[in-house]
């Protein structure tokens, strides 16, 4: 029977897992793996086991109620060891590692900030500040079939966009970053042309997302914030 | 600002599901690994990520945004034709217009489908977390970069 890990923490930790389950279905029974100064809250892993909602939910819902008392670290969803004295062995191993992150990471939470932007009040800047956009915009209405300067204009606004965009986030990242202890920027997405990840010490949890309203307040409608959070520290293990 | 604050204690399994799918990208693509162990199969779960570099510059996208700026306003500074703001009026101000898909974000969808669209907020327990079809080379999770700063 292989073993599915949901995370570690020091030893010290209460491992209070009564009244949660983990993942499958029928919901595997958590239990414990220790070693001197580690431990591993870990399944049977099901299976066939694949992301299903109820799975993740699982899979977060440990997270949480570890995190609740004390330092953890949260494991990528999915992670399968041949059995629990690999999973034991694997502790021992990278010991100083999980023991110096532990450290690291207590009493901090992940926050997420997602940053959608209106790309119709986007180009209404744009096209205010530049009088050839304008020109060719005026141009192009009156002479659908001109295809060069549609695309000429498309040229610029695209650039434009692009520029105020990575502009934007470069700004919005290292205003907030002040708050943080880490910071980790992903990839955009379509709906989020900014995805980040701040590590957040609970003291200044506060004034961080005072500090994500500023923000938002002085970006003006053009820009939407979601803010996650307080979340298990995923991007920061 | 929408600030969606997880559950800090979960008591129920599920409680925190709410708003799982928006941090599910960390969910799964993140979190501490073991390197000799296995992961789960995630076929079919993709989560969208672009590079927008290659995407605005395509003559297609440039296209769109000549044609979104076309439809604007530039006068009077409105995104729609006047007399359809008032009809529609505020009941759309705060819904309607995060929604709102630009050019680029129009560019961006021919591209990849999202993740988006297996979501409904009463999905069957049953059903996976996402589904989404393995989409061209722009942005797998294998090719994903991340920076870390600080």
């Amino acid at each position: 029977m292989t073993t599915y890990v949901y995370a570690i923490t020091g030893a010290e930790h209460p491992l209070r897992l009564s009244g949660i389950a983990g993942v499958g279905n029928p919901a595997a029974e958590l239990r414990t793996i220790r070693t001197k100064d580690l431990c591993a809250v870990v399944s049977d892993a099901p299976e066939e086991l694949r992301a299903k909602r109820r799975d993740v939910a699982a899979h977060q819902d440990v997270q949480e109620r570890l995190l609740a008392d004390g330092p953890s670290l949260p494991m990528r969803f999915g992670l399968i060891g041949p059995d629990d004295e690999q999973v034991a062995s694997a502790l021992e191993e990278a010991h100083d590692t999980y023991a110096q992150r532990l450290e690291e990471l207590d009493g901090c939470r992940e926050y997420h900030l997602k940053v959608a932007c209106d790309e119709d009040d986007l180009m209404l800047e744009i096209a205010r500040e530049s009088d050839e956009i304008r020109r060719l915009n005026d141009h192009t209405r009156e002479n659908p079939g001109a295809y060069d300067d549609k695309v000429a204009l498309g040229e610029l606004i695209s650039r434009e966009v692009y520029t105020r965009q990575e502009r934007a986030r470069t700004d919005i990242v290292a205003r907030l970053a002040r708050s943080a202890v880490r910071t980790v920027t992903g990839e955009p997405t379509k709906h989020h042309f900014l995805n980040v990840s701040f590590l957040v010490e609970r003291e200044n949890a506060i004034a961080f997302s005072h500090a994500v309203h500023e923000e938002e307040e002085r970006r003006g409608r053009t820009y939407g914030f979601r803010l996650y959070g307080p979340l298990p520290p995923y991007s920061f293990v | 600002m929408t600030v969606v604050q997880q559950s800090k204690n979960a008591p129920t399994s599920g409680s925190g599901s709410g708003n799982l799918y928006d941090v599910l990208e960390l969910i799964l693509d993140r979190g501490l690994v073991i390197d000799a162990f296995v992961r789960v199969s995630l076929v079919g779960i993709e989560i969208l990520k672009i590079d927008v570099r290659v995407v605005v510059a395509s003559v297609d996208t440039y296209l769109r945004f000549a044609e979104a700026c076309n439809r604007l306003d530039l006068e009077s500074g409105s995104k729609a034709p006047s007399q359809l703001t008032e009809l529609v009026g505020e009941a759309t101000e705060n819904g309607a217009r995060r929604k709102s898909k630009g050019a680029l974000a129009g560019a961006v969808e021919a591209i990849g489908d999202s993740l988006h669209q297996g979501r409904e907020p009463e999905q069957e327990e049953h059903e996976e977390a996402h589904t989404g079809r393995k989409t061209s080379a722009t942005g797998g999770r294998r090719t994903a970069r991340r920076r870390e700063e600080d």
